[in-house]
């Protein structure tokens, strides 16, 4: 045959295919492929835009305190902490921790950023918590003292939330910029709405850390391609491991599961309508629900019967026999349903949505189940934008709901069962009992351990009682791994998502 | 002629402002306050001054026909905004997803043409036999089966269980033409089923009716041979229908992608069209819906122009 221009032309041009088959990306050496479940809408440190943004913000930036494997506190920027007096915290900062620029952290950037927190202009997730603040005190690089309005004993555990995490104070400003943070990873690259890339970050405070040369984080929303992408060998490790995918991924030699209960779904009530008023109504909702049927119907079985308030078991605040207060008793409904006035019931409405199978097939389980005690509850699904603006509206009757709490500590709560707090999707609407609101907040001032214990006992046997929410089930939270993953671990509890941290220890191959 | 061209411009352009009008004030009815739900990620309850602050940060606080006006004179200036999400401009988002979104669709249609043309010239050359029978029950079969269920067998099949393609994701043509032509291979087929199955039915319908024509009796009469009539007479002519249905499907095509770009992970404009659906990011919503409209209206016009241009009745009725 003899050689033409187009066939040298079509030959050059295939020049660049000629690789042998599969065409898989090969992993570079060192760096973690993780599976994210969607693209960060945005990863400015202080704003809570959802938790694969809090995994990224976990691995580039880094806070005063945070949590460690096992729930505890510990250390990061600062490296000790005290209590000088029950409205005084003192933070002694790490000599050696230094900003992603090569700036050394210190006290003057903290104050920097807890006062920029707090700014009226402020849209940080926890400005409310920075305005407690009534001054910073910084009598040398090393040391801040914070000083509350009122006695905080839970400082600390916001000072490890993701979302107060501190940058520096000369970070580059202007469109498209990102704060610097000081976390063990620094952000190099990114494809939006795709995939971003992390390099570890040299000069991180932490001797020998992180383990691996970089992270490669791509973003999945399918959960069941994500499923797929691990186990077609597409990424090492992967978070919201769908519920229906565990059994499998549990059987398969060649994967990981590591899944904890954690987050929960519960009932929410607007108590300016008809009926929902009334403790005893609520109260009978909360003994009509058979919960396994839950766990079963929305969790393909993964996950438990929550019985009462969502302290954690094995928390040091839990208790057993309160724990499990709401337990299933349909005559004890019909009962309370007598005693409130209406024996046979009502007619109400459930919102939930239908974008989130979990949200719906959780409503739909509830409705069977007070269908039973003779409430009629219609189902409204709405997608979840307008679900959330009618909640926060209170215009629902019984809403379901789910997320977790903020930490493993009970002042936790404060967000679900505070009445005093702004109208909020994910508390009851109208709904204020008083002396929870007096228990937390002594709750929140008292600094000995068996004082804070019996406040939190009584807090829940008010609850009980009064039922401003209605604790359904816990749902458990999973990541999948390759067996090479190592030192990656899920965090128990409330703190599932911030098991992003694990991620300056984990090392791959 | 230029009359006429100028009156389907003005059309066209009136039909872009009301798209515009319509779609702005529909995004804007629908419940649900884009402040809220960025401030209520994760199912946790947002400050209300911060939610007050970022409203007032994103001119949502201003009347809706304050809102209207200023969308107006920006959308006059060709600026699209930014997104309420994270300040980036929509322009840039349109620009580098809307190509990856047409190269699906190109790469599908590619396909369809592929398979498409000579299976149905070939099943209506045998008209009646198993192989026609064959080949329309499974060109029957492509158009009932819904594309997300074609989308994940191919996941299941080629990435879990046969481990010959990745299950889906993206690489940029520049960085790697071989990695990005094998992640386009299957969401480019599963966009390609449908669109096989028309190219078929319109191939062998119009080549039978080619086959019966005038034109082709004389040819063979001529004693040309067999091939030479169907390459240059009967395909030829049969051609042309074929590529005007093509054609119009590709534009439907435009809206269609949803399924396949999310079940394949592909990042084109369908995402952040869902997405911000699901976060009420006005400008987004916005822009990427009349972005599919400019093009949807554009090539409607070029359709109108070249027909006119070829036949004169058009221009003249």
């Amino acid at each position: 045959m003899t050689p033409t221009r187009r066939s040298l032309l079509a030959a050059g041009a295939a020049l660049p295919f000629l690789r042998a088959w599969p065409a898989r990306a090969q992993r570079q050496t060192g760096v973690l492929r993780f599976g994210l479940s969607s693209f960060p809408p945005s990863i400015q440190p202080w704003v809570n835009t959802g938790t694969a943004a809090a995994t990224v913000k976990l691995l580039i930036h880094r806070g005063l305190v945070s949590f460690a494997p096992d729930g505890s506190l510990r250390g990061e920027l600062a490296e000790a902490w005290s209590n000088d007096s029950p409205t005084s915290w003192t933070f002694r900062l790490r000599e050696n921790a230094l900003f992603q620029n090569g700036d050394r952290v210190t006290a003057e950037d903290i104050r920097w950023n807890l006062e920029q927190m707090a700014s009226e202009r402020s849209t940080a997730y926890h400005r409310a918590q920075a305005q407690r603040i009534a001054r910073i005190e910084t009598p040398d690089a090393r040391t801040v003292r914070i000083v509350t309005a009122e006695p905080m004993v839970t400082l600390p555990l916001w000072c490890a939330s993701y979302h107060m995490m501190m940058v520096s104070p000369r970070s580059p400003t202007g469109a498209g910029s990102l704060p610097v943070g000081a976390g063990p990873f620094v952000l190099k690259g990114q494809e939006r709405g795709v995939s971003l890339d992390l390099e570890a970050f040299d000069r991180y405070y932490k001797p020998g850390l992180p383990r691996l040369r970089g992270i490669r984080m791509v973003a999945y929303a399918d959960e069941n391609l994500r499923v797929a992408a691990l186990q077609a060998g597409d990424v090492d490790l992967i978070e919201y491991v769908p519920w229906q995918a565990m059994a499998s991924i549990e059987a398969d030699p060649k994967l990981r599961l590591d899944a904890t209960d954690g987050p929960f779904m519960y009932l929410v009530f607007n108590a300016t309508r008809p009926h929902l008023g009334d403790a005893r109504i609520r109260r009978a909702i909360a003994h009509a629900i058979k919960r396994e049927e839950i766990v079963k119907a929305a969790f393909f079985g993964r996950g438990s019967p929550l019985e009462g308030l969502p302290l954690m078991p094995g928390s040091a605040f839990h208790d057993p026999e309160l724990a499990s207060g709401w337990r299933y008793d349909p005559a004890r409904a019909r009962a309370l349903l007598a005693e409130a006035g209406v024996p046979n019931g009502f007619t109400t409405s459930i919102l939930a949505t239908a974008q989130y199978g979990m949200h719906k097939d959780t409503a739909e389980v509830v409705q069977q189940n007070l269908a039973a005690v003779g409430i009629q509850a219609e189902l409204r699904l709405p997608d979840w934008a307008t679900r959330v603006t009618l909640g926060n509206r209170g215009q629902y009757d019984i809403a379901v709901m789910g997320t977790t709490t903020e930490n493993n500590d009970p002042d936790g709560l404060s967000t679900l069962i505070d009445g005093s707090l702004a109208p909020s999707f994910v508390r009851s609407f109208g709904l204020r009992v008083p002396r929870i609101e007096e228990l937390l907040a002594a709750g929140r001032a008292e600094f000995d351990g068996g004082k804070r214990r019996a406040i939190y006992a009584e807090l829940q046997r008010i609850a009980l009682a009064e039922a401003p929410i209605v604790g359904l089930a816990w749902r458990s939270q999973g990541y999948a791994m390759t067996p090479e993953v190592k030192g990656f671990k899920a965090l128990g509890g409330a703190l599932n998502f911030y098991s992003g941290i694990t991620l300056e220890e984990a090392s791959i191959g | 002629m230029l009359l006429w061209a100028a009156r389907r411009v003005v059309v066209s352009l009136v039909l872009i402002w009301t798209v515009a009008t319509v779609v702005f004030t529909v995004i804007h009815l629908v419940p649900g306050d884009p402040a809220e739900l960025l401030l209520s990620s994760g199912g946790v309850a947002p400050d209300p001054a911060a939610v007050a602050e970022l409203r007032e940060r994103l001119g949502l606080d201003r009347p809706f026909l304050v809102q209207y006006g200023d969308f107006l004179s920006r959308l006059a200036r060709g600026d699209l905004g930014t997104s309420m999400i994270d300040d980036h401009p929509i322009m840039d988002e349109v620009l580098l997803r809307l190509p990856r979104t047409l190269e699906l669709i190109a790469a599908g249609a590619v396909l369809a043409v592929m398979i498409g043309i000579p299976v149905g010239t070939e099943a209506a050359l045998r008209r009646g036999t198993v192989f026609d029978r064959a080949t329309s029950a499974t060109a029957a079969l492509l158009l009932a089966v819904p594309i997300f269920v074609v989308g994940t067998l191919l996941v299941l099949v080629f990435a879990q269980w046969l481990r010959w393609m990745p299950a889906g994701g993206y690489v940029p043509l520049a960085r790697d033409p071989w990695q990005h032509l094998t992640l386009l291979t299957m969401p480019a087929l599963a966009i390609a089923k449908g669109l096989v199955a028309v190219v078929f039915r319109m191939t062998r319908a119009a080549v039978l009716d080619s086959l019966s024509r005038d034109f082709v009796r004389t040819a063979r009469a001529k004693g040309l041979s067999p091939a030479r009539i169907l390459v240059h007479h009967v395909v030829r002519n049969a051609i042309i229908p074929v590529l005007t249905v093509l054609a119009l499907h590709m534009g439907t095509l435009l809206g269609g992608t949803v399924l396949v770009e999310y079940v394949f992970n592909w990042p084109g404009l369908s995402t952040p069209l869902l997405k911000a659906v699901e976060a009420r990011d006005y400008p987004m919503v916005i822009g990427i819906v009349l972005t599919i409209s400019v093009l949807f209206v554009a090539l409607n016009l070029v359709m109108d122009l070249v027909y006119a241009a070829l036949d004169p009745r058009i221009r003249h009725a």
